[in-house]
């Protein structure tokens, strides 16, 4: 029998039958789903991570399978099963200011189970910096626990600064180390640009101005969700951003990121770079011709005698509220995030400061780094981590960030253009940026209409309220 | 005909048929409501009326991606198509290996991607380091730390750079094609007559090209109203001051970061619309010109 329509179209009938055949078959062939799914986005953490879920396994007589992603991917793949109620991990790990996208309408649809009352009832709060739950809150609702505590210190080049004349343990306040950035940030060779700058910032503010907003103790939300950065403390910061990283006496060099910081770095561009802790290890691993160059040290403050760090980024561990095995995945969190062993360990490999304050006196935390001359940056990190400034997020957390960089460019531009009163001009673009943010939320009727308190007492919905000093 | 073979072709393009119902009309008509709604997830849904679209006019972020895309679909029809236009005549007019090969070279920029594109370029745009800069400091003694993906001003030139070398010679290779098709008696006949360079391009190629190049103008124009990879992946995001916002940033921005999908669908239609308006412009426009 002959194909009526040739045999060219009949060769691709089958070849799209065959190729339609062997995709059902391959679902059909899958394997059982296991008993929990943990989506990580840091190929670190899963190194991390895997002997303690096969140990996890074997205890409990359970499957746990391990799933990486591309940290965009992940949240914009979870965003969006969320939504259509498709198939979800039991288990993700949320990279800040993700947490807030979840948190869009109403509490009762967050698709993360509300961890507050566990963390109450089993005291986790005390174990750690209170100010971490703000990452992963919403309203009072805690969605994920703290994986970390990110303080902020200045890596240095200990070598630049001994030929530069620098002490930075001279370098107590930002005037400090302004009055330092001007001695060196000079064009000796003639080219037309300094040949070495003070500190790393980027020009359009970004996570420069967001780590210093957040050390003065300003932040773009406040506990409850309103926009708060457009402050007169604010126009001052950004007043002073635009002098440090604009003009002739600019001290600031946008080294980037990748391969233009590396480089940077080795060539000695800039002397400081502004360091949570899991960016010392991102140097470690990047630059290792730097070994024994490098130093941390804290901030400076702002003011004699006050906060000398700040907070860069954070990780949180959530589970769905669709898991059929919310309580397996709950003991699972524990394993990972709660129990100290182990915890050392992934301090060696990331040089992240857990959140449990009772690991920070391991021996793996307090011991002396190599690459940074024997330093103990773990002890030094663990010092400052009381202080680290709550980080309130919300789903606005982005939007905000970018209005805020708006607010810091036109600032920028007006230097530039030699306007005489910066402040009011700071002031005037930081309430046109928090005005366009309110805006923007005043939109959202779901959030708007269902505002609800925290389930139990009232004690966790204080987690996020900015400390400072010891807990 | 039997029936058997009237169903035939039907059930051969079955696949297609669905494949294109399911994920092509039904999705534009479910975007076509929910342009109306507030949603949060299925179970969360507000009706807005106009809320969506009378929210996105009047948005400064969609003036500025408005602004943005118009500004790159002019450099594109204005700098990428005369260049294309210009290389591929001088290709045409060359004989030998050597064509082939500079074809194949200005052409293959575009086999890699948009997304490649972006990085390479995000690479080569590096203060201080950058191959851009390091070459401006050399022959103009000035450039080195010109922040092309950080200063608002630079940012769209520093897009448009990208986008001419991997678009020049995917365009340049309709031109060539087009312009292998002149009529070369016509091309003699007008220069014995005495027509300059100039006067046979304007009456005699521009002509017989011209349906290439109104379709070229056409799907640049289209291709450039839906700019996206190229300055999300260059600017890792939109840019400072929001330089590099293109519409369709702003619908991703607006659908996916936000999770607004309603106002995103709602930029969608606005796309749509304002696509569909430019398409029939310079149709009308090329045609008018036909007939008169």
């Amino acid at each position: 029998m002959r194909f009526p329509y040739g045999n060219a179209p009949l060769a691709l009938l089958l070849v799209a039958l065959l190729a339609g055949a062997g995709l059902l078959m391959a679902g059909w062939t899958r394997p059982p789903r296991p008993d929990l799914v943990l989506a990580l986005f840091s190929k670190e953490h899963q190194h991390m991570y895997t002997p303690l879920v096969e140990r996890f396994e074997r205890e409990e007589g359970v499957r746990v399978e391990l799933q990486l992603f591309d940290n965009r991917a992940l949240q914009s793949r979870l965003q969006a099963a969320m939504l259509a109620g498709a198939e979800v991990p039991d288990l993700v790990e949320i990279c800040a200011p993700g947490m807030g996208y979840f948190c869009k309408g109403p509490i009762a649809d967050v698709g993360f189970v509300d961890l507050t009352q566990r963390i109450a009832d089993e005291r986790i709060d005390r174990l750690m910096v209170p100010s971490r739950f703000a990452l992963n809150s919403s309203r009072g609702h805690v969605f994920a626990l703290p994986h970390d505590v990110h303080p902020v210190g200045l890596v240095y080049r200990v070598d630049l600064c001994e030929q530069a004349g620098i002490d930075p343990a001279k370098l107590l306040t930002w005037d400090d180390f302004v009055r330092e950035g001007r001695r060196i940030a000079v064009d000796k060779d003639g080219d037309g640009v300094p040949d070495r700058y003070m500190i790393d910032l980027p020009a359009d503010g970004d996570w420069g101005v967001q780590t210093l907003m957040l050390q003065r103790g300003d932040d773009l939300f406040d506990g409850a969700g309103d926009v708060t950065f457009d402050t007169p403390s604010m126009a001052d910061l950004l007043v002073w951003y635009v002098h440090q990283t604009r003009g002739p006496q600019r001290i600031g060099f946008a080294a980037g990121w990748g391969q233009a910081l590396n480089k940077a770095m080795q060539e000695g561009i800039a002397l400081f770079y502004l360091a949570p802790d899991w960016r010392t290890y991102q140097f470690q691993e990047n630059v290792p011709g730097l070994a024994g160059k490098l130093r941390v040290m804290p901030l400076p403050a702002w003011t004699p005698g006050g906060r000398r760090t700040s907070t860069w980024g954070g990780t949180g561990l959530a589970i769905t509220r669709a898991s059929r095995h919310q309580e397996l995945a709950w003991k699972l969190a524990h394993r990972l995030y709660l129990q100290t062993d182990g915890i050392g360990d992934r301090f060696l490999h990331s040089n992240i400061l857990p959140p449990i304050r009772t690991a920070w006196t391991l021996p793996e935390v307090q011991r002396p780094n190599p690459f940074y001359g024997d330093q103990r940056i773990g002890a030094l990190y663990a010092g400052l981590a009381p202080e680290v400034p709550a980080n309130h997020v919300n789903p606005y957390t982005d939007l905000a960030q970018a209005k805020l960089n708006q607010a810091c460019i036109a600032v920028g531009a007006a230097f530039d253009a030699g306007a005489g009163d910066l402040r009011a001009v700071a002031g005037r673009e930081l309430k046109l940026a928090a005005d366009y943010v309110r805006t923007v939320m005043d939109r959202n009727k779901f959030m708007r209409d269902a505002e609800s308190p925290a389930t139990g007492d009232q004690r966790p919905a204080s987690f996020g309220q900015p400390r400072t000093g010891s807990p | 005909m039997s029936a058997a073979r009237r169903l035939t072709p039907l059930l051969l393009l079955s696949p297609y048929l669905v494949l294109t119902l399911v994920f092509f009309i039904v999705p534009l008509f479910d975007a076509a409501g929910l342009a109306f709604y507030q949603t949060n997830g299925p179970r969360s849904q507000a009706w807005v009326g106009l809320g969506n679209f009378l929210f996105v006019l009047g948005d400064p972020d969609f003036h500025q991606a408005l602004k943005n895309t118009a500004i790159f679909t002019l450099s594109s029809l204005c700098i990428q198509l005369p260049l294309s236009l210009g290389l591929a005549m001088m290709l045409a007019e060359g004989k030998g290996r050597i064509v082939g090969w500079l074809r194949l070279i200005l052409f293959s920029p575009n086999l890699v991607g948009q997304v490649f594109v972006g990085v390479m370029f995000s690479v080569l745009f590096m203060p201080r380091f950058g191959v851009v800069n390091v070459g401006l400091q050399a022959l103009a003694g000035w450039g080195l730390e010109q922040r092309w993906l950080g200063d608002p001003a630079l940012v769209m030139p520093a897009i448009v750079m990208a986008s001419l070398w991997m678009y020049v010679g995917f365009n340049m290779v309709y031109f060539l094609a087009a312009l292998q098709g002149v009529d070369k008696t016509l091309v003699e006949a007008a220069r014995l007559d005495g027509a300059g360079p100039w006067q046979v391009f304007l009456h005699v190629v521009l002509p017989a090209i011209k349906p290439v190049t109104v379709f070229v103008v056409l799907t640049s124009t289209i291709g450039s109203f839906q700019l996206f990879e190229l300055p999300f992946t260059l600017l890792q995001g939109n840019g400072p001051d929001n330089a590099g916002l293109t519409i369709v940033g702003y619908l991703y921005q607006t659908a996916f970061n936000a999770g607004d999908l309603g106002t995103g669908a709602a930029v969608g239609w606005i796309l749509a619309f304002i696509i569909f308006i430019v398409g029939l412009v310079q149709i009308r426009l090329t045609r008018d010109r036909v007939s008169g």
